[in-house]
Formats: structure tokens, sequence, C-alpha cells
């Protein structure tokens, strides 16, 4: 490969001499595009938005994961941090603004109280974990976790994130004496367009 | 100027002397908890009327309303009221009995406005009903939660918890 | 469930406020333009909101720009404390207290300590008493950098670099709290007849050098917003609280000390060693956003000079009663008590009342910023909602503490 490059014919510098095409998969960079550039929406509830805030401040920075833009409106972001207690006064807005963000979207619940209920599990008002509302993708423990807990979090969310099959995969030919189905078949090369 | 915090000073037994002797058969069992307040009771009845008089007390004038809070007895409830004197920088703790049966009292919004949403915060945990007051309605549950939680009685209801 | 693009049925405050606007519509106030019948619209802020500072609900009635009332829906954050403290044995609720101002919880504590001590008759010790007040004024300074912060991140948002700073300074207070009690944020410190943990060695030394570069930084936080024209224009003459306000509603802290009010627990109530202690309480005239702003500016530098103080006077001997730890279960006998203390957002208290079990019969928060929030519909009126924003960043509510 370098052999033709270095025989080819233009103005030979010295980063030329280098390859200097990159190939890669979709998926690949697709999800490394999304999980370094995750817009995290301001959902801070309670004590463990202020170490949410304090990430984001100069000591810790958030900023480095490429997660510092946070927008207050759900229609912009991909992720829901739920920082603090959720308790059923405030169970359906969170409901009604998850159903706001488009996909693809991730929550991380932040703190024991979003977790299970933490300090506050038998309370009458408060709901054990935000995942009775809302899927959860990653749990962060603590109360209030420090803020390099939440960027392990933020870590793994990435590497989850990093797992999506953004170009789904082609359907198998149907055997031959598969049932025959009311649909007409796909043929094999045909790659169904749209995003998992 | 203006406001002055402690511009009368008087001691602990003067207060109480002086206000044994103007709010004589309103004020029951009047007596001093260090360092600084002093605790009465009140019959529900003359609530109002001792309130009006308290705030315009021409010595010790309480006239500013820290807290209510209410309390379940078991028997009864309980309403505290918690106020502050400016003149002679001490407190008072004003209670008064409110049967069980009846949780009735009234509402002491017109004498202090602060009672507004403290009596709303009574209302919601324990059932107390405040005649007279703007607008009872709950203030930290939500608007449909069955039942008064801070009630010694009080069961967790499922009808209260959709997201189990 | 519901679909997402229908507005939902509105509630009691929505009801509220339309009811209020059918009801001047009705007495004559309604629209002068033809083919409406009132001006008015009603927003929802909150309680998802950047600038509510929490999951506060305000439920506005605007026209075109001007408020023309405000209704606070609290309750977001409601997390049973009053009901799980007869649940939980006096020890056990320590740390739950904590999470009531989450800012500056040990003062939280501290209020809880002080009723439970003084319910129990419980003594405290002499070196104990100066560490409690070391913390609770480190963590004041640590709350007021974090409220001026947020408030002027309110004016513009983010696009200033005062609570970039602020948020700086303040890790240099968490780190001399971490290393003294374990945690940043809900410490768990205070105990019945004293503190947990005695000073470990070199963390006066380290306190001292926190006092000398903290007072260059003041400045620094002035200077980036002092002469301001914009800042000035929109914090002289704004928001108000007069003080038949501060009589009328139990306003308490700076919010009152701004408008000239002289109280302060620590000087017209005192507990611990505050008599003992020379220090300066900070008012100001006019009562408006920026006389808020520099009380709370003021107030750091004064409770610098108490941590000195402190640091001079800081006596040997136990941080606790007894001769391990402090005892785990203790049953007061019955009786109740209230104790008011000055958190750094006003008088904050706990009132319990025992029956002589391990578990308190009935405590009851006294919040400042509940009470500071009941202002809110009258000083909120009339102003346009930029500067509504601006007061009521200007106030320094803690959800936590009002909704308990």
């Amino acid at each position: 490969m370098s052999e033709r490059i270095k025989t080819a014919r233009y103005p030979k510098l010295e980063h030329f001499s280098e390859p200097n095409v990159i190939t890669t998969t979709a998926d690949f960079i697709f999800s490394w595009a999304r999980s370094h550039s995750v817009f995290p929406f301001t959902y801070g509830l309670a004590c463990c938005a202020i170490e949410m805030l304090t990430s984001g401040f100069a000591r810790y920075d958030i900023a480095r994961y490429g997660m510092e833009v946070f927008r207050p409106t759900p229609r912009q972001c991909d992720l829901m941090i739920v920082a603090g207690t959720v308790n059923e006064k405030m169970a359906p807005v969170l409901k009604r603004l998850y159903d706001q963000m488009s996909e693809p979207k991730w929550v991380i619940s932040m703190g024991a109280c979003a977790t299970s209920g933490g300090p506050f599990y038998d309370g009458y008002n408060v709901v054990n974990g935000v995942d009775k509302v809302v899927p959860v993708d990653v749990y962060i423990p603590g109360c209030p976790p420090r803020p390099e807990a939440l960027f392990q979090g933020l870590l793994e969310l990435q590497g989850k994130i990093q797992q999506y099959k953004f170009v789904p995969e082609k359907p198998a030919p149907l055997a031959a004496d598969a049932p025959a189905s009311d649909v007409a078949p796909a043929t094999a090369d045909a790659a169904p367009a749209g995003e998992v | 100027m203006g406001l002055q915090v402690g511009s009368n000073p008087m001691s602990m037994d003067a207060i109480a002397a002086l206000l044994a002797e103007r709010f004589a058969g309103d004020l029951e069992d009047v007596r001093i908890q260090e360092p600084d307040t002093i605790v009465a009771r009140c019959a529900r009845e003359k609530l109002l009327d001792v309130a009006a008089r308290l705030k315009a007390d021409a010595d010790a004038g309480y006239e500013t309303l820290n807290w209510i809070a209410g309390v379940d007895r078991r028997t009864s409830f309980e309403s505290i009221y918690h106020l502050y004197s400016w003149k002679t920088n001490t407190w008072f703790e004003l209670r008064v009995d409110v049967p069980r049966a009846e949780p009735e009292v009234d509402t002491v919004t017109g004498v202090w406005p602060a009672a507004d949403w403290h009596e709303r915060e009574s209302w919601d945990m324990v059932g107390i009903v405040y005649v007279g007051h703007p607008d009872l309605r709950r203030i930290l549950l939500k608007d449909d939660f069955v039942g008064h939680p801070l009630r010694k009685d009080y069961v967790d209801l499922a009808e209260n918890h959709p997201h189990v | 469930m519901y679909d997402q693009f229908e507005s939902p049925e509105p509630d009691e405050a929505v009801k509220l406020a339309l009811r209020r606007i059918e009801e001047s519509t009705a007495r004559g106030e309604g629209s002068d333009v033809d083919g409406l019948a009132f001006n008015e619209v009603v927003v929802n802020m909150g309680p998802q909101h950047p600038s509510t500072h929490g999951v506060l609900r305000l439920v506005v009635t605007l026209d075109g720009e001007l408020v023309k009332d405000v209704i606070p829906v609290i309750g977001y954050l409601h997390r049973c404390k009053e009901k799980l403290a007869e649940k939980r044995t006096y020890f056990q609720y320590i740390p739950i207290v904590d999470r009531t101002e989450y800012l500056a919880s040990i003062n939280c504590e501290w209020a809880y300590v002080m009723t439970v001590e003084k319910l129990a008759g419980m003594q405290v010790t002499r070196r104990a008493e100066f560490i409690r007040v070391i913390t609770g004024e480190l963590m004041r300074i640590a709350s007021h950098l974090v409220a001026v912060g947020t408030f002027t991140a309110d004016l513009s948002p983010l696009g200033t670099a005062m609570v970039f700073y602020m948020f700086r300074d303040r890790e240099v207070i968490l780190d001399l709290m971490e290393e003294l009690t374990g945690a940043r944020m809900m410490f768990n410190y205070y105990r019945f007849g004293g503190v947990r943990y005695d000073l470990p060695d070199g963390w006066t030394s380290k306190c001292r050098d926190f006092l000398k570069m903290f007072p260059a930084k003041i400045k620094e936080y002035e200077a980036l917003v002092d002469t301001n024209a914009v800042f000035l224009q929109r914090t002289q003459g704004k928001g108000v609280i007069t003080q038949q306000d501060v009589v009328d509603y139990g306003i308490t802290g700076p919010n009152a000390r701004a408008s000239g009010v002289d109280l302060d627990l620590r000087r017209s109530r005192p507990y611990s060693v505050y008599p003992e202690l020379d220090f300066e309480v900070v008012t100001a005239q006019h009562g408006d956003i920026f006389d808020r702003y520099r009380c709370r500016m003021d107030e750091m530098r004064e409770s610098l000079r108490i941590i000195e103080q402190c640091l001079d006077m800081l006596p040997k001997g136990p941080v606790q009663l007894g001769s391990l730890r402090a005892p785990y279960v203790i049953t007061p006998p019955p009786g109740s008590a209230y104790v008011g203390q000055e958190n750094p957002r006003g008088e904050y208290g706990t009132y319990i009342e025992s029956d002589g079990s391990r578990y308190p019969y009935r405590l009851k928060f006294r919040d400042p910023c509940f009470c500071n929030l009941q202002l809110f519909p009258k000083i909120l009126s009339g102003v346009k909602i930029a500067d509504a924003v601006a007061i009521s960043g200007s106030i320094d509510l803690v959800l936590g503490g009002i909704d308990r």
C-alpha cells in the first residue's frame, strides 16, 4: 500500500509518506461521534444536582468528555441524568420530559435516591427508584456520588453507546421449506432502511 | 433605623407576669421555657381574639409568626403557633387543642399574613381545617393525595402510589 | 398513558390562576384591545427549569412581559422527612437532616443536634463547640458561593466567569471538610454532645492558608460584577423587600438584613460560643437585589474573621462526651424544644417533641426558604419576567428545605 503511494504521481510531502485513509465501519463512526458528544439534560432534582453541577465546573471538568453542553430543554438532549429523589408528584413530570426527548436517548440514574429510593425509601411519597418510571441505562450509587463516580458512570454509558448498531444487520434469507408468510418476503440483498 | 431588635428588653418573669395579667382567663398555663420562650395554652374559640391582642400588645407585641405546626396527639390534635416579639426579643409558643372529631380552628391569616402557607401545610400533613383560610389546598403533596400522612393512624394507601 | 403533544389537565394551581383572571376580567380590568376578553397568559415555569434553582414550579400570569401574578407550587421534592423522623432513632436521623438544606448541610445538623441536646439536657465539650463554629462558618462561605454564583449565572446564562471562579474556590472548602469529616456534602459529622472526629494533623494550618488566600478571591469576584453597568441596572432598585414584609412574613437571614433589619440569631439568640466572638452583623439599607448580593459577600468576610478567632482560641480537650464515642441511643425525657439557628438562608430550626422513647414523637422543621418563598407573589407582581428571574435567584432558595 505505501509502495503505491510512494510511486503515485503527486507532490511528495513528508506526511504523505504514511497512509492517510481511515477505514472503519459506519457503526463505529456513528457510535464514536454519539458517545463523545452527549448532550445531558439538566434534570437535577435534589442534592445530587449540586454534585452534577460541580462536575461541570473547573476542577472536575465534564467538558473533557464532551458533555458540557447541558441543555435545559429535553428536545435538544440525548442523556437525562436523574439526580435526586423522584416522588409521586414529580414522576408524571419526569415521564413527560422523557417522552419529549428524541431517540436515541439514555438515562443515568445518579445517586441512591434515583436508584432505589435511597435513605427515604420508606416514605409515603417517594418512588423507590426512577426505573419504575423510565428505563435506566446506568446506575450510579452514592449519596451523593462524587464527581469522579459520575464520570465513571458516564464512561460506562459511553461504552454502552459504542455497542449500538446503527446500521441494522441484513435479515437472513428464508429457508426453502419455511411457511409462506402473508407479507412479501424480503429478498436476500435488500438492506432495510432506517436506524435501530 | 426602623425595625429594631430588643427595643424594650424585659426579663422573662416580667413578661410572664404581664401576659398573665393582661390575658387572665384567656391564656391558660403560662410558663417559661428556658431561656427565652413563654408557653401557654388557649381555647380554640378564643384564638382569634388572643392572637390579635398578642400582636397588638404595646409592651411585647408578638408581630411575627415563626411557624405553625399541627400535631396529632392521638386523642386530639394540637395546633402550635410560634411567635416572635421584636420589642422584647423573646418567643411565645401558643398551643391550641383541636378535637379530633371536628378538627376545625380559626385561621390567623388575618392577623399574621405568614400563616397562609404554614396553615396549608398543617392541613396537608395533619388534616386540621383552618376555617376562613383564603386558599386551603394541598401544598406539599399532590392534589389528589388521599389522607393526611402525619396522623398517627395513617396507613400508606395503594392509590397514593401509582408508581410502585 | 397520554399524548405527549396534548396539554395536561390543568391542576389546582393553574385553575386558581385562571379563576383569578376571570375575576379580574369580571371586575372590569380586562383587555383594552378590541376583541380580546383579557390580555393575560398563564405560563408554567418549572418544575424543571434552569433558573428556578431546584424543582420549584411557578405558575406565572403574564401580560406581555409583565408578571401579573405568581403562584408557587412546591412539593416536587417532598421526601416525607417529618414522618421518617418517627421511624428513625435520634441518632439515625442525623444524616437525614443533612439532606434538607443540602448546600449548608452542617448548619442543619447543628440545629437538630442542638435541639436534641436541649431536650436531653446534654452539654457540649468546649473544643467541639469551637469546631462546630469553624465548620459552620466554612459551610456558610461555601453556601454563599453557590448562592451568589448561581444568581449571577441566572442573570446571564453561564456567560459569567463568576460562577466558575466561585465553584473553584468552593472546592478548597470542600477539601478541608472532606479531610475532616470524610464527605464532600453530607457530612454526618455532629454528634450529641460533640462532633465525631477531632481535627487531623495539619488541618488548622491548611485552614489558615485558606483564610489567607480567600479575601483576595472575594475582591476578584467583586471586580467582575460590582462596577458592571448591566449588573447594576438589573439589580439596583428591583425586588425590594420592605421592613413590613420582614415582620409580616417572617423573613430572616441576608434577605432581612439587606432591608436594614438587624436580625442575626448569632447575636439576638446566641448559641454555642458566639457570645465570645467578635463579629459584625452585616446590614444594608435598600433591600433590593444588589443589597442582598452585597450582604452575602460581606458575610463571607465576617465568616473569615470568625474562623480566624476560633482557630486562635481553640482549646484542647475531648471532642465528645463520654470516654469512647457519643451515645448511639438516647431517650430524652418527655417534653418539647425548639432551637433556631442562623443558617446561611435565615432561621433554620427544629421543633422536636419527645415522649420518652427512642424515636421522636413529632419533628417539625422551621425552614427559612419556606417562609421566604411566601413572599414571591408579592414581590414578583408587577415586574418584568427578566426581573422576576433575577429576584427569585437573589432570594436564594433551596428546595430540599422548602419541601423537606
